[in-house]
């Protein structure tokens, strides 16, 4: 079948990476005895493009068959060769490699065994490239669709590039309402243009867009398949609203029984809603929601004589026999847009976040100065648990106007004894906005910000954080070690760290700079997709410089914070980024699947079928073929379903099912070399 | 091998790892720089639902003084399940061969993802200080015969 | 005991019923009360079978390896029934083949035999040596009773019962379609107990054990070819193209293929004892599949063998399987 493998051996350097732990001319000098080896070269760099050309000039001019390169990880530059192979007619997968960097040089000191070790590793290569077979890269065709998960800034960016391309979006949202956290800002630094006035007419945009299917309050489910074919199941929860009837026009909310009674998620509970709500004024769809779990029909089944949001819909929209609605579709790619969480800040109980009413989050402090939030856009000291509406005649007591404002960075993040190494990107500077917000409102205010480092790293921030301290705000080098209350103050104990004074600093308001974390509810997502993650949580890139925005999945990308923090640029510049490698698929049409699959040998199957129940991906079926006159049954392999896994060559007794690339034929020589005791 | 003693013995230890958490992790490790025993020598797989329990037997066969498994942590195969299977097996096989005399120590299985390279440095000298402390395997190793 | 002119009427029905191609039952052995399996395809032959306790052989293991020899062109397969006589142990074979899919339910005529035990021959050989080769056996009550040389011994069973009857937890037949006798109850427990005090030993008492089990294998494979489980088309052992592990006899090469038979038959030995009584050098081979069996059973809580509707037990798994040993 193949003709005799002639194999050329090719170990790099790689600068000093390699060579200045592993002997390379001794792993040649090795190389070169082992059977069927026609060639074994060394080169500083085997990735450039002289170093490929060595190889490609020897299968030229040598008649090679086989190559083995021993260099850095498979996981790195299997691709680059395997191209290389490509290049000058020669099969893809006659090309092993021998992982002699990140798996030797880079972690052994010794020279002789690393050496030996690398020797090993090459023999092991070699043994098997004998026995590697041409494998045939197949296509498979790519549904031109995008299911994106969650809909703030970066899905509905991605959403708008692949819909105005062309092609059909499916967006899905859990909340009632697209614009994430987005939507809660009230400016966006380093520019301070208004967040609802950039953000909404994409909102509006995603809403009626004909190549957009906006799904709400719904959840992906269930998805199966492979790039080009994903099965998706969604399930649109049941609003109680019928919103093709809905106006909008609030009647309902208002006449609501618990009207003001329930903590608006919007308005990070300090804003009061009714069971029947709009999240918030811009929310699209314009559509009311009945939240299931504190309507007191839905609860309790009974709601007075008769629930008066029913009585006061003049639509007759409101429909309390709604059902949860499944709905099915085929996309060909899908985009994990699904954003992140803020710290909780009763996780630093020492800032007495939850204990003092004057201790408010970074987001709190956001529907604060917002004219749009609970208190009208004025800086106030929130007044929590206390019922806004009050009985008639009963005199409101005013909120009260700090004279004094601290805010506090760096809460839950760079921080080891939350768990949480990283740094949040965002807080250096939403603090800096926060706190000229703060200044523009309270004139007479006196400010102070307690940091770590100020990091001021993208375009005009710099710029900015250098404009808000000349407006007289107080930057103190120093984590605040705790706060407690002296009179009517709040006293921050800290030490200043340039000058290395312990100080306590009086102030009225605190607001804690609470850093971004990965969303509570993120296993959701990786269940149904296999995502991994990285160590702080976050999901996974595929790669961290070069594959910033794939997954190791084909055809699943990730767009915005979820992959880590980030700013609204950042996300917007990821999502487009996801939103092109996306259409790259489907606009191609086309997308080359594994090729290193399982095959069944009919003739010796017995067709116990514990490879079809085994498979993951039901990629393998029994189907009765005729032995010489009998009809037996023999497994069967579904090639553009199978996955490479090789779990069903594992279960087959008798190896009639063997993983491509990964056969016991190829594996049990790996395992001889490298058994054997030096 | 015969010259080794119990203190200069130095133990050759092939490992199966799955291409997407634990050899990805090893990985990790070397771009980590972080050192440690050059004793174990890894065959790359896709998945460790790919790994045949015989293979274990097969290695000790051929002279390796232990075999380690590493895959995924539970939940996070890259192929949903491998690594359920393979936990099945190789639990098996494992006391199977402490039955038939082969200390445990010689057959271990971790799970190891993409971003525990230190892990994978900790599981390495884990695995060959235990090895170390039951000798060369001797067992059923294949003499090389001298017709 | 199996009333043997009820059993050859009960035969001769099956047989003539023009559905059914074949009849697998037990015959006298050319010499003494040894019995052999019996392939009866008319009704004529029927009057040879017999059930005693000498019939020790599990007769499933005909099922899945009678030889299909190239059909001419255009022949018609001869798919018609198969019928089987199977003890309790046996019958759990055929509910494993068919778990295996190795043919569907209807496939089969099983005459199911409660039983209450089978004699060791090795042990009746010991006790009255030469009677092998004349004589006969029969189950009376709680003994044995043996005829030869015109004489008639009595036997308490215990002293005469293999190994597997004395922990048998299936006397009577899990799947049949005529039942030729009333059902047995339960009348012994397996506590493993073999298996666990070379547990308890330490790992070089362990290897010495098998040290010497293992050199004396001759590797004639009568273990594997008489197994039930035992019927790929292909064995691994039979392969070149890979060597799982060479022919030669030596304890390295010895032991691999025991360590490859055991395993292939983890969660699927239904312990019918076929291996360890045919094998000519005596190995143990009913420990190592009990080894398996005994750890599934504590681990997943799996008994291979019982209903058609299980799953394989490593293809599959559950998430909350033990995992102690893992780094």
């Amino acid at each position: 079948m193949n003709a005799r493998p002639k194999i050329g051996v090719y170990i790099c350097h790689c600068g000093i990476n390699i060579a200045a732990t592993v002997d390379v001319e001794e792993v040649v000098r090795f190389a070169s005895t082992l059977p069927d080896v026609v060639v074994a070269r060394n080169y500083s760099y085997m990735c450039s493009d002289p170093g490929q050309a060595l190889i490609t000039e020897d299968i030229q001019n040598m008649g090679l068959n086989r190559v083995v390169v021993a260099s850095c990880s498979p996981r790195m530059h299997e691709p680059t060769f395997r191209k290389t192979l490509m290049s000058v007619g020669l099969n893809p997968y006659f090309l092993e490699m021998a992982n002699i960097r990140e798996q030797c040089s880079w972690v052994h000191e010794d020279r002789i065994a690393a050496t030996e070790k690398a020797k090993r590793l090459v023999e092991s290569a070699v043994v098997k490239v004998r026995r590697l077979e041409p494998l045939e890269v197949k296509e498979v065709e790519v549904e031109p669709s995008c299911l994106i998960i969650g809909a703030g800034i970066a899905g509905i960016q991605a959403a708008l590039d692949i819909a105005d391309a062309g092609f059909k979006v499916y967006l899905v949202e859990k909340t009632p309402s697209v614009g994430g956290h987005m939507a809660q800002l009230d400016k966006t630094f380093p520019t301070l243009d208004c967040s609802a006035c950039i953000l909404t007419p994409k909102m509006v945009d995603v809403a009626n867009h004909p190549n957009i299917e906006l799904l709400t309050y719904s959840q992906v489910e269930e998805i199966s398949g492979y790039v080009g074919n994903f099965d998706v199941k969604v399930r649109k929860k049941s609003r109680f609203v019928d919103v093709s009837k809905c106006t909008g026009c609030g009647a309902c909310a208002e006449a609501c029984r618990q009207a003001g009674r329930i903590p608006s998620e919007f308005d990070e509970g300090l804003g009061m809603r009714s069971c029947i709500y709009l999240p918030f004024p811009q929310a699209v769809p314009a559509k009311y929601t009945i939240d299931k779990e504190t309507c007191l029909f839905l609860t309790r089944g009974k709601c007075g004589d008769s629930p008066k949001c029913v009585e006061a819909c003049e639509a007759g929209a409101i429909d309390f026999e709604m059902k949860d609605e499944m709905l099915e579709f085929k996309v060909g790619t899908i985009i994990v847009a699904t954003g992140f969480d803020v710290f909780d800040a009763r996780n630093k109980p020492e800032y007495g976040y939850g204990t003092y009413p004057e201790v408010v989050t970074a987001l709190e402090f956001e529907r604060l100065v917002s004219a749009s939030g609970p208190y009208g856009g004025k800086v106030v000291i929130p007044q929590r648990g206390k019922k806004k509406k009050k009985k008639e005649g009963e005199e409101e007591e005013a909120p009260r106007v700090p004279k004094n404002i601290t805010f506090i960075q760096c809460v839950g993040s760079r921080d080891k004894s939350v768990g949480n190494e990283y740094c949040s990107r965002v807080c250096c500077m939403y603090t800096a906005k926060q706190a000229h917000l703060a200044k523009d409102k309270i004139p007479d205010a006196e400010i102070t910000i307690f940091y770590m480092d100020v990091r001021a790293f993208g375009k005009g921030y710099e710029e900015f954080y250098d404009r808000v301290r000349r407006e007289g705000i107080r930057y103190i080098r120093g984590n605040p070690s705790e706060i407690f209350r002296r009179g009517d103050k709040l006293v921050v104990r800290a030490e200043d760290t340039l000058t290395a004074t312990p100080m306590e600093h009086e102030t009225d308001m605190v607001v804690l700079s609470v850093g971004l974390m990965p969303r509570s509810d993120r296993r959701e997502i990786i269940d149904l997709l296999k995502l991994s993650s990285s160590p702080d949580q976050f999901y996974l890139e595929a790669h961290p410089k070069l594959r910033p925005v794939d997954t190791a999945t084909d055809g699943i990308f990730l767009a915005g914070a979820c992959q880590g923090p980030k700013d609204i640029p950042d996300a917007v510049g990821q999502a487009k980024g996801a939103a092109s490698a996306a259409m790259i698929l489907m606009a191609s049409g086309k997308v080359k699947v594994e090729a290193q699959t399982s095959v069944v040998d009919e003739a010796t199957c017995r067709g116990c079928g514990f490879c079809v129940e085994i498979c993951p991906y039901s990629a393998i079926e029994l189907v009765e073929v005729n032995r010489m006159g009998w009809p037996v049954k023999v497994a069967r392999v579904n090639e553009a379903l199978c996955k490479g896994c090789g779990a069903c060559a594992a279960a087959c007794l008798s190896g009639s099912i063997q993983q491509r690339s990964f056969r016991d034929l190829q594996i049990l020589p790996q395992i001889e070399v490298l058994g054997v005791s030096d | 091998m015969a010259e080794n003693t119990r203190e200069t013995f130095e133990p050759n230890i092939v490992a199966f790892l799955c291409n997407w958490c634990s050899y990805a992790g090893a990985d990790l490790a070397g771009t980590s720089r972080i050192h440690y025993p050059s004793n174990v020598k890894v065959v790359r797989v896709m998945c460790t639902g790919r790994v045949n329990p015989l293979f274990v037997m097969n290695a000790l066969q051929q002279g390796a003084d232990g075999v380690l498994v590493s895959g995924c942590h539970p939940g996070d195969c890259h192929y949903m399940q491998g690594n359920y299977y393979a936990r099945r097996r190789f639990t098996l096989m494992r006391r199977f061969l402490e039955y038939l005399g082969v200390e445990p120590a010689r057959v271990r299985m971790s799970w190891v993802s993409a971003s525990e390279g230190s892990k994978w440095k900790e599981v390495v000298e884990e695995v060959v200080e235990g090895v170390k402390a039951v000798g060369p395997m001797d067992q059923f190793k294949r003499r090389q015969l001298n017709w | 005991m199996v009333d043997q002119a009820k059993l050859r009427e009960v035969a001769r029905e099956v047989i003539s019923r023009e559905d059914v191609r074949l009849l697998i039952g037990y015959r006298p052995g050319t010499y003494g009360f040894r019995a052999r399996p019996a392939f009866v395809e008319s009704a004529e032959q029927v009057e040879e079978l017999v059930f005693t306790p000498a019939c020790v052989s599990n007769l499933a293991s005909y099922l899945v390896l009678e030889e299909k020899p190239p059909l001419p062109r255009g022949a018609e397969p001869d798919n018609r029934k198969v019928a089987v006589m199977v003890k309790g142990c046996d019958s759990r074979a055929l509910v494993q083949q068919m778990v295996e899919k190795a043919y569907e339910r209807d496939h089969l005529v099983v005459l199911g035999i409660p039983c209450s035990g089978v004699v060791d021959m090795a042990r009746v050989e010991a006790r009255f040596p030469g009677v092998l080769s004349a004589g006969s056996i029969i189950r009376e009550g709680d003994d044995f009773v043996l005829s030869f040389d015109g004489k008639t011994e009595k036997v308490p069973a215990a002293e005469l019962l293999a190994d597997k009857c004395k922990r048998c937890r299936y006397p009577t037949p899990l799947v049949s379609d005529i039942m030729l006798d009333d059902e047995v109850e339960r009348f012994a427990e397996d506590d493993f107990s073999d298996i666990a005090e070379l547990e308890g030993k330490s790992v070089e008492e362990k290897w010495a054990y098998w040290a010497e089990k293992f050199s004396r294998c001759i590797r004639c494979y009568s273990c594997r070819n008489v197994c039930p489980m035992c019927y790929c088309e292909d064995c691994i052992l039979d392969r070149l193209k890979p060597v799982w592990m060479r022919r030669s006899v030596d304890i390295s090469e010895n032991t691999a293929f025991h360590i490859s038979r055991a395993y292939h038959l983890a969660g699927r030995c239904i312990q019918c004892g076929e291996c360890a009584r045919v094998c000519p050098v005596d190995i143990p081979l009913m420990e190592l599949n009990r080894k398996f069996y005994k750890d599934v059973e504590e681990l997943y809580d799996y008994e291979p063998g019982l209903s058609t509707e299980a799953t394989p037990l490593l293809s599959t798994f559950s998430v909350e399987d033990r995992e102690d040993f893992i780094l």
